[in-house]
């Protein structure tokens, strides 16, 4: 018989978890920013060093916190834009308790020191391999669901969750080729140049596809629904989607350049990041746009703020990168806290935001009700979020050309004018702005907490949504 | 062939195939359909009607 309901479950799961996850890894964020600024701050615990929470942080909020909210909204824009159940409901509980078992296992493995040392890869082979079972399960699960779908046309959301997925795959595939000595340790199948090449082959496109791509597709929904109008331009999204899959492949080199990576390919990835400030701009230029007519909803509705707002931080970070991959400019930026600033404006401004204000949408819908229980407190977080992010970033500008500026600066003899020590005390109070900036967006996602504590309090667990009859214009 | 010729084969067949994306996205016989594709989100009501659980 065919399923005349929506699997609501799934979906709830996943967001909730996403506010778990954003806060336990922003909370490791945050212990070490302070670390930075008081170095004993974790007694010595060597499971608390900063080496050993730092790719938990990251991966903590990418995979953890980003993760589970693309599960989410994944799930829940397929389903409502196919008009149809999910695919294979138990596989996709699988993912679901796969993907949190893969969090706690990195949560233990990380702070124990097992690791690959491949940044944003740092999981040793075992959790590699469940990774690839789950993420295969996520392709059938959301594959399926299109294939059986009761519309004509696949909304441009779904297109870009599918070259995510796909994309994922690839790269986690090719990026952990491993030759496994132990349980816990393996060695990577590439070496010296080609590994480091490979490597960042894989994060810059975690960043193009995990961090960018399917943040979009969630954009490319729920701005138009909480703005009450379709997107401004769809055919400008259809191009906008294959411009930036073609373009985003090619741009991994900038993270190496005046390395040992051959000359041509650096310039390759330095032009192909210029390139791409077309395509990510008209993206931005269309998820704006769609309010024209109706920029009044701006003024009061919180979660319009959350969703803009990360338009605009995306727009901000895509010109502010391909600017980092120009040679001259590099030299100057990379390894310095520019860098730090950069990915937070992206990670942050764009994807937090567009994640927060999509959840603060969908989470009432997953418990019958309307909307959160305080829309009042929405408007503090967005606030608290904003002059957060905006603290952080102008601090780690400022702290990063400074640092970049002074590492080049050299006396008439040829010897440095500074040395690490000086570069170094030069950064304290940069980094105490960056802490109070991230305590601000902490604080933020403390609310939200709290707002979705009461908003369950109120609701009742919607496991299946009826499928309305489809208004056929 | 050198790598500058190989480049410039390249180059052109992205070229070539962006302007094809183009053309094909803002084609007159397309504007139908990606304006259907548009209002897909709004194709139906998502504001719960029924409240709690139904299992």
């Amino acid at each position: 018989m065919e399923a005349t309901t929506y699997n609501y479950k799934v979906v709830r799961q996943f967001a909730i978890m996403t506010v778990v996850w954003g806060i336990v890894g922003m909370l490791v964020g945050l212990i070490l920013a302070a670390q930075l600024i008081w170095p004993d701050l974790t007694f010595g615990i060597e499971w608390l060093s900063y080496g050993r929470l730092r790719p938990l942080h990251t991966n903590a909020v990418i995979f953890a916190f980003g993760g589970s909210g693309l599960f989410a909204v994944s799930y829940y824009i397929v389903q409502r834009t196919c008009q149809v159940r999910l695919f294979a409901e138990k596989l996709a509980a699988f993912t679901f308790w796969g993907w949190t078992a893969i969090i706690v296992l990195a949560a233990i493995t990380l702070p124990l020191g097992f690791t690959s040392s491949k940044e944003y890869a740092e999981l040793e082979w075992p959790i590699d391999i469940l990774i690839a079972v789950v993420w295969v399960s996520y392709a059938v699960v959301f594959f399926g669901t299109i294939a059986k779908r009761k519309t004509k046309h696949i909304y441009v959301s779904n297109w870009f969750f599918g070259a995510y997925i796909l994309t994922i795959a690839l790269l986690h595939i090719v990026n952990n080729l491993e030759l496994p000595v132990s349980l816990t340790k393996s060695y990577s199948l590439y070496a010296g140049v080609q590994d480091a090449m490979v490597q960042w082959w894989y994060g810059h496109n975690a960043v193009g596809f995990f961090l960018t791509t399917a943040f979009l597709g969630m954009m490319y929904y729920f701005i138009p629904k909480q703005a009450g109008r379709p997107i401004y331009s769809y055919r400008l999204s259809v191009v906008h989607f294959w411009s930036l899959n073609f373009i985003y492949m090619w741009a991994g080199p900038h993270h190496l350049q005046y390395t040992a990576l051959p000359d041509w390919a650096q310039s390759l990835g330095m032009v192909f990041s210029l390139i791409l400030l077309a395509p990510s701009w008209g993206g931005m230029m269309n998820g704006i746009m769609t309010l024209s007519g109706a920029w009044h909803k701006l003024r009061t509705d919180p979660i319009l703020k959350f969703l803009i707002t990360a338009m605009s931080f995306y727009g901000m970070s895509t010109f502010e990168g391909p600017m980092m991959s120009v040679k001259t400019v590099n030299a100057l930026s990379h390894y310095t806290e520019w860098t730090i600033g950069h990915v937070h404006s992206g990670a942050l401004g764009w994807v937090a935001m567009i994640t927060i204000g999509s959840m603060y949408y969908l989470i009432p819908r997953l418990f019958g009700r309307e909307s959160m229980y305080s829309v009042k407190l929405i408007e503090w977080h967005f606030w608290l979020s904003t002059i957060g992010v905006v603290l952080y970033i102008a601090s780690m500008w400022i702290a990063g050309v400074a640092q970049g500026l002074m590492w080049r600066a050299a006396n008439p003899d040829g010897t440095l004018t500074y040395s690490f020590a000086q570069v170094l005390n030069t950064m304290y109070p940069f980094y105490t702005i960056r802490l109070v900036g991230g305590l601000l967006f902490f604080g933020g996602m403390l609310m939200m907490a709290y707002n979705v504590l009461k908003t369950v309090g109120q609701g009742r667990a919607v496991n299946d949504a009826a499928i309305p009859q489809a208004v056929h214009a | 062939m050198d790598s500058g010729t190989l480049s410039g084969i390249v180059t052109l067949v992205f070229i070539v195939v962006f302007v094809g994306i183009v053309w094909w996205a803002y084609s007159r016989r397309n504007k139908e359909r990606f304006e259907d594709a548009g209002r897909l989100p709004f194709a139906e009501d998502d504001v719960p009607t029924q409240k709690g659980d139904k299992q």
